[in-house]
Formats: structure tokens, sequence, C-alpha cells
């Protein structure tokens, strides 16, 4: 086992290095002269040759590859246009706030789907069911762009109950965690539903309720840990997800993560800044992946032997 | 598609209704340049920020009100329609075409053809979509091709894998070696044998996928990366709106009530073809 974790850690090392690759060619060809971004307009022709010279803009674009990898392992990402402030410390400050929305999203939606998909699964056909259905529908079709303007509306501007932006206030988390949670709770409880009436339809849980174990015991014991497989992709997955694709709802409440950072710089053709941050991003989703692959084999004894 | 698929298909009720309004907002958004009463680029200053008429003027008047330059929403709505349905259409066809063409290469003539169209695959997975989606567009600028470029990038994988799995197996069957010992070229067995047999899952797919192209569509014109205004769309329209929200709410919360009964439309009809294909029937 210990040489089907070796094999994924090689797989992943060399998708990194291909997402760096990618993030490389978006600066290299991204349109425009760096040097106009950082000398002022009137600055005479010579010092912008001395720039270029100085940032390496003229050397052959494989030898900018390697140089700028090798500044990556060091830990210099570049430095940024907008905010002239080396990339790594305005990631590094904004990366906590987006991991903080997307863990309190996760939970919460595991809270709202896990018990709703168990009990749907459990009971079919009753009210239960038939609400878990409409929730997973629905759920899945109400975007952030949607979710978050529609709960600010309800919330801020009818209720005056929560604040609309920013991140000062405990209470600011709510919304947010709801427009990031609702989607992922509609899905994880569409799987856990579906999930709960395959394993209990199978023959080892008539075995089990033959033996005469209660009900409960069958569900707690047996049938959700077959469930819970599915359960965890889908979440370690999704939070990856999140984290790369929280953009919208860090825009629309003004949430100083990641996300917002990477829509300023989009904004104002930072290019460094948002090279840096896909490749941060891209290696947090790779890491994930890594972690939720590892831990299926962990979970799921059929998968210790060697895969193909 | 067997006639057992299609039966399952129309007995099931949410496909039915997704398909009834996907027919409807489909036909709307076809004829909506004849139907709409205004010119739905015209700014008319004089007229911002009107509340919703309804029926109170007939349908001369700005049956959903007006929006920040006075444009009248129903109109910037049924046409925001046009380019929402094509460019997520678009997308998922050229998506499909690319990645099951890729699929069926990668899984035919495996070696290292199969081994550089997964790593690619694989790498741009671990790039979170929608920031590698506005990049490009922000590097190529903001056109409707480019759009639907970058939402092809988004998805092609998923055919591409889905296609080659399919494939690997089917090449292994009878029916294949029997074509191979009978003397056909290779291109035959791929494109007259083996294609058909795999089609199935990826029409599965891409009706789930049109769902999703609207949404990000929708979620990339919000932030800017879509086509440049003055053509409508449901993100942009959103976008503008919000910082109106105090004081004309229906500027935002048109758009994005139309935004979610289309996705949720959408969403019925892929669900329910993904049931019809699957024998288990659990949704019911």
């Amino acid at each position: 086992m210990a040489r089907l974790i070796f094999n994924r850690l090689i797989s992943a090392i060399f998708v990194v290095l291909g997402v760096s690759i990618i993030c490389f060619a978006i600066l290299a060809l991204a349109p425009g002269d760096p040097t106009q971004l950082i000398l002022p307009d009137s600055a005479p022709q010579a010092e912008r040759d001395k720039l270029r010279e100085e940032l390496g803009l003229n050397e052959p674009l494989p030898e900018r590859y390697l140089l700028y990898i090798g500044n990556v392992l060091k830990g210099d990402l570049g430095t940024s246009y907008t905010y002239k402030q080396p990339n790594s410390e305005l990631i590094f400050q904004k990366l906590p706030h987006t991991f903080l929305l997307a863990t309190s999203a996760m939970l919460l939606s595991l809270l709202i789907a896990i018990p709703l998909g168990i009990l749907a699964g459990v009971k079919r056909g009753s009210l239960t069911d038939v609400f878990s259905m409409f929730f997973g529908m629905l759920g899945q079709s109400l975007s952030p762009v949607w979710l978050g303007i529609l709960l600010i509306y309800i919330f801020s501007v009818k209720l005056s109950m929560l604040p609309p932006f920013g991140a000062e206030s405990p209470l600011s988390i709510i919304m947010p965690s709801i427009t990031l949670g609702i989607p992922l709770a509609a899905l994880i409880t569409r799987l856990t539903r579906a999930g709960m009436i395959d394993v209990l339809s199978e023959d080892f849980i008539t075995a089990t309720k033959a033996k005469g174990i209660t009900n409960r015991k069958i569900v707690f014991k047996y049938a959700f840990k077959n469930v819970i497989i599915p359960i965890v992709t889908v979440v370690g997955l999704q939070f990856a997800g999140n984290i790369g694709g929280s953009i919208v709802t860090e825009e629309i409440f003004a949430w100083p993560g990641i996300g917002r950072l990477f829509a300023t710089a989009i904004y104002n053709r930072d290019y460094p800044l948002i090279q840096s941050i896909m490749l941060v991003l891209s290696t947090v989703m790779v890491l994930i992946n890594l972690s939720v692959d590892i831990l299926y084999t962990f979970i799921d004894p059929r998968l210790r032997e060697s895969r193909t | 598609m067997g006639n057992q698929t299609l039966k399952r298909l129309f007995r099931s009720k949410f496909f039915m209704i997704g398909l009834v309004v996907c027919t409807i907002l489909i036909i709307l958004s076809i004829i909506s340049p004849w139907i709409i009463y205004y010119d739905p680029l015209k700014t008319d200053l004089q007229n911002k920020l009107l509340p919703p008429r309804w029926l109170a003027d007939g349908f001369k008047g700005h049956i959903l009100g007006t929006d920040s330059l006075g444009r009248d929403i129903l109109a910037r709505i049924l046409i925001g329609s046009r380019y929402s349905f094509f460019v997520s259409f678009s997308a998922v066809a050229i998506s499909a075409s690319i990645g099951i063409m890729l699929g069926l290469f990668a899984g035919y003539f495996g070696g290292w053809i199969d081994n550089l169209i997964m790593r690619i695959g694989d790498v741009q997975l671990s790039i979170p979509n929608l920031l590698l989606a506005i990049t490009v567009v922000a590097i190529l600028g903001p056109a409707i091709q480019n759009v639907i470029l970058v939402m092809v990038l988004t998805i092609w994988v998923q055919y591409a894998r889905l296609i080659r799995s399919s494939v690997v197996i089917s090449k292994s069957m009878e029916y294949v070696s029997a074509s191979k010992i009978l003397g056909a070229s290779k291109s035959w067995i791929l494109f007259r044998q083996i294609l058909p047999n795999v089609l199935t899952p990826c029409l599965v797919l891409a009706s789930q996928q049109i769902g999703w192209m609207i949404f990000l569509e929708a979620t990339m014109s919000f932030l800017g990366m879509g086509v440049p205004s003055p053509t409508p769309s449901w993100g942009t329209m959103i976008s503008l709106g919000r910082n109106y929200l105090y004081i004309a709410p229906w500027v935002v919360l048109v758009p994005g009530i139309a935004l979610m009964i289309t996705v949720l439309a959408f969403n019925f009809i892929g669900d329910g073809v993904r049931d019809a294909f699957d024998p288990k029937m659990r949704s019911g």
C-alpha cells in the first residue's frame, strides 16, 4: 500500500509541474508589456530596456521557465503589479479566509445533508423523502450568483438581520456559508439518499435483519459505512472546488479571501498575481485530491491491493 | 435508445416538466426579436429604474420594469436568453465532439497517445475551472468565441474520459476481434462499430451539462468576462443591478429568477435522462 501512495505522490508531482507550465505560459503569453505596468508612461526607452533585462524578459522561454520554477521553489512567487507586494504575502494572507468559508460551508452542508439523506433513504416515499428530492433538485440549481444576492435581499435589505458585506462581525460568515453550502448540501443529500437505498436493498442487510439486529443498528453500523465512501470523495472534491470556485461568493459578499483577490487581479490585469494564485490554488487542489485518494484506500479495504 | 428507455423517460414527471419548460424557453428565445416591444439596447434615461408595471399598460408597457439606463428588462431577459442558450449549447456540442474524438483515440490506440491525452486532462482538472476560464478570457479578450472556447476547455475532459473507458472495454469484445479477423480497417472498427455503442453515456452527460453551462456563462458574465455590453446577458444584468438592490430590487431579482428557473428546468431534463438510462430507477 505504501507503493500505491508513492505512485500517487509521483503522479501528483507531475501534475503540479504541468500546472506550473500552464501558469508560466499565461504570464509569458499575456499581451501587454510588463514594463508598462511598472514604470510610468513617461519613462525613457533606455530605462525600459534596462528593466526588461533585469526581469529577464529577453531570455528565451525555456530559460525563463526554469528561472520561474527556481524562484517558486525558493518561495518567491513574484510581485503584484497592483499591490506592489510579494504575491506570496498577499496570497497567504487571504487564503485562511477562504479556507474558513469553505470549511464552514462544508460543515453546514454535511449537517443538513447527511441526516436528511439517511432519513430519506430509510423512509422511502415519506414526506421527508419527497422533500429531500425537491431540496436536491432545487439546491443544485441555485447558483451562488443568484442565491447570494437573494439572501442579501431577504436578510439585509428586507429584514436587516445580517450584515451583507465584509468579515467584521461573526454574523458575516452566515450568508456566504449558506450560499456555498446549499448546492453542496443538495448534492450530498442526493448521494446519501441514493447510497442508502442501494445499500439497504442488498442481501447482507436482509441477512442482518434476519439475525434479529435492530433497525437502528443496521442503519448506523452497516449501511452507513458503505455510503460514506462516495460521500468522502465528493466532499473532498467539492471542498477543493470551493477553494477555487468561491470567487463569485466572495465578490458578492466582499469576503476578503483569495477568490476576491483573484477577481481584483483579473480586473487589473495583474498577471503575476493571477499566475501565482492559479499555481497555489491548483497545488492545493492536487493536494486535497491526493489526500482524498489516500483516505479512500484506508476506508475501503477492497482498494488496498494494487490498482490497475 | 431502446423503447424501454423512452417509455421511462416520458413517464418521469420531473423530466416532462423540464421538457415543457425548456421548450417554451427555447421557443421564446428564438422568436424574441419579433415579440418584444422595446429595443433591449436602447437607453432611455428619463424612464430609468421603473418598477414592473406587469400588465397595467397591456403589452406595451414595461412589463418587468426598466434598469438603470432605462432599458426594458423583459426585452433584455429574452434577448439575453438567446445568448445564453447559444453559448451553452455550442459549448456542450463542441466539447462533446472534441472529447469524444480524443477519448476514442486514447482508448483505442492506447500507448503514448492515451497517456498524453489523459495527462493533459489531469493537469487541466487540477486547475479550478472558473479560474482557468476567467484567465483565458482575460487574455484573449471578451468575445463570444472566446467564451465558448473557454467553456469547451472546462468540460471536454469528462467526455474524453468517459469514452476512453468505454472504448477500452469494447476493444476486448468479441465483435471487434471478429471484425479484425475479417480484415476491417482500424478506423472502420472505431467509427462504425465501437462509437455507436459508447455514445449513450455521453448523451446522459451532455443532458446534465447544459444546465451547468448556462450557470457557468452567467457566472462569467457576472464577473465581467462574458461578451461585452451592450449585448444583454443575465449575468451582466445581475452584476449591474446589484448596486440598486436597495432601491430597485427587480433589476437584479428578475434576471436571477429567470436564471434559476432555466437552470432548474434543464437539470430536470438532465436528471430525467440519467434516470431513464439507469435501470435501478432510484429517484422515481
